[in-house]
């Protein structure tokens, strides 16, 4: 079996004049929180949507667990689970009599399953509360259920937090982590709160006005993200050797540019700058440099990120 | 299939509107049956009349697609297109990977068998209920075979009506489009039977389910008019159902 769940090639997709999606290619892996990040309007549901096949792209291929004909994708699909901007749910059913239209649906034999999914998403003692009279957050967490429903393998859920209070936030993330660690249940998830995200994601999607910017592991982010001196000299060479030699470091690395990034000494810029200087260097620019995730977002997108 | 059909009864069994609307087809026809045994209710020209079963004359408003639909478009409404709406639930099943034309032929069945029990099942057996409460026996074998041919064939076109308004329900999407879109339609077919249209347009008309709902309740139907009818309501439920299917494997879903 393919070690990608889920891979998109030019996908496209236009509403009258607009470009929704616009030629993205996504790479989902096995065992991945694949976090997709965009503004509100920037084609992660859209996207979401083609993926499941609630829409159907203009142009471009969608493969799943190795299938990209029409045939072979809905049965692909038959091991996925989804929540698509927010729960669909039998607002005049219980939970349990939900989840019994989802396992009819599913063919899955036995009621224990519903038994379980709800214990899962603690909700099993609802009983014959109708889902009408549910908070917000047990409406998700009985979305969840739904798409949880017959062990999918590939679970993709389109803003899961929305409406959530925080301790619901954290309880969704623990259970997501929960099944990936332990189901190896690969999750594509997709949020504009990019503090959640960080929290919770191993790979990035960044997506803005339908295109695709961005995608990067969260060692490549941390990687970006991380606070360091920006160290410009006239000789990069000497630069390197000082710093070794006289702060005795070698947390630091050498940019294309020639420019060295120093992850050390961050509190001591006039001892790093005295160093350089006493030994001869021309210091052409110094700078504290390093993203939080929102600045690191919103320099990509060029424009302020949605918290 | 038969997993989308047992997922359908279970949802058409927890459907709300589908209870309310058989108690009121159960209590309309019991009482028009009633009026009209009782005869405060004086119906006449009948086909049940001229069959010799006068006792039957109430369903002559249930053979009326204006009367009848009524029922079912509220139904349609209210168990097919409020899928599509703010719930959303049709999502689900799509995204549960089961073929398009799969799911869409599930709910016809299912929808199609509830419209029966709601204009046909209820209204007849209720007469015929009601018959044997009141005069001890139910009708003649003669009768019988008039009332099973008449309303078999009525059943057959009920089957087309039902994938015209399933196809409506699909497009709309809305439970208030497509009730008035239903109403709307049943309120054109009336005017083009009432009213003389050009020669092609009655000739239409006239292979129409529309109009075999009222040819087919006439005692005194020939084979070819059995054979006629019987066309008509398959082709035109075939070709509903295949233009059903084929729009909502396009559809998009919201």
């Amino acid at each position: 079996m393919s070690e990608y769940i889920l891979r998109t090639d030019e996908l496209t997709k236009t509403y009258k004049n607009y470009k929704a999606v616009n030629k993205v290619n996504i790479t989902v892996k096995k065992g991945d929180i694949y976090g997709f990040i965009g503004q509100n309007g920037a084609g992660k549901s859209t996207m979401l949507r083609l993926v499941t096949g609630l829409g159907f792209p203009d142009s471009g291929k969608i493969e799943i667990f190795g299938a990209d004909t029409a045939k072979e994708l809905n049965d692909a699909q038959k091991r996925m689970g989804a929540i698509i901007e927010q729960p669909a749910l039998f607002l005049n059913m219980t939970a349990e009599q939900n989840l019994e239209v989802h396992r009819l649906q599913k063919g899955i034999p036995g009621k224990q399953c519903i038994t379980d999914t709800l214990k899962l998403v603690e909700l099993e003692n609802t009983g014959n509360k109708k889902v009408k009279n549910f908070s917000l957050g047990m409406k998700q967490r009985l979305g969840l259920a739904v798409a949880l429903l017959g062990d999918p393998e590939f679970l993709i859920l389109d803003e899961p937090t929305n409406g959530l209070d925080p301790i619901g936030i954290v309880e969704l993330r623990e259970l997501i982590q929960k099944l990936n660690r332990e189901k190896n249940l690969t999750v594509l998830i997709s949020s504009h709160i990019l503090s959640e995200l960080y929290q919770l994601a191993t790979t990035y999607g960044i997506i803005h006005e339908g295109r695709l910017i961005e995608e990067l592991s969260l060692q490549e982010l941390d990687e970006k993200c991380r606070q360091h001196l920006k160290i410009k000299v006239d000789d990069h060479e000497k630069g390197v050797t000082v710093l070794e030699r006289k702060l005795n470091t070698t947390d630091f690395e050498i940019t294309p540019d020639g420019s060295i990034n120093l992850y050390s000494h961050l509190e001591n810029v006039r001892i790093v700058s005295a160093a350089l200087t006493e030994s001869g260097l021309i210091i052409e620019h110094l700078s504290q440099n390093g993203d939080s995730l929102e600045s690191y977002f919103s320099k990509l997108v060029g424009g302020s990120s949605h918290e | 299939m038969s997993n989308l059909l047992q997922a359908e009864i279970f949802k058409l069994k927890h459907n709300k509107s589908f209870w309310v609307l058989l108690i009121i087809s159960a209590a309309l026809s019991s009482l028009m049956h009633y009026l009209v045994v009782s005869e405060w209710w004086m119906l006449t020209n009948t086909p049940f009349e001229a069959a010799g079963i006068p006792e039957m004359n109430a369903l002559s408003m249930f053979i009326l697609p204006l009367f009848f639909n009524l029922m079912i478009g509220t139904l349609a409404a209210f168990y097919i297109s409020t899928e599509f709406g703010s719930t959303g639930v049709i999502k689900n099943q799509i995204i549960s990977g089961k073929h398009r034309s799969l799911i869409y032929f599930a709910k016809y069945v299912v929808y199609t068998a509830a419209a029966v029990i709601l204009t046909v099942i209820i209204p007849v057996g209720s007469g015929l209920i009601l018959k044997l409460i009141i005069s001890g026996s139910i009708f003649n074998g003669d009768h019988l075979i008039y009332l099973l041919t008449s309303f078999g064939l009525f059943t057959l076109q009920l089957a087309g009506y039902t994938a015209i308004i399933t196809l409506i329900a699909i497009m709309t999407g809305d439970s208030g489009k497509t009730i008035i879109f239903s109403i709307a339609l049943t309120l054109i077919m009336f005017v083009i039977d009432q009213i003389p249209m050009s020669d092609l347009i009655s000739k239409l008309y006239n292979y129409s389910i529309f109009h075999q709902f009222g040819t087919v309740m006439n005692p005194e139907m020939t084979a070819g008019d059995i054979v006629t009818a019987v066309s008509t309501g398959v082709i035109s439920t075939v070709v509903m159902l295949l233009i059903g299917m084929y729009v909502f494997g396009k559809k998009e879903i919201k």
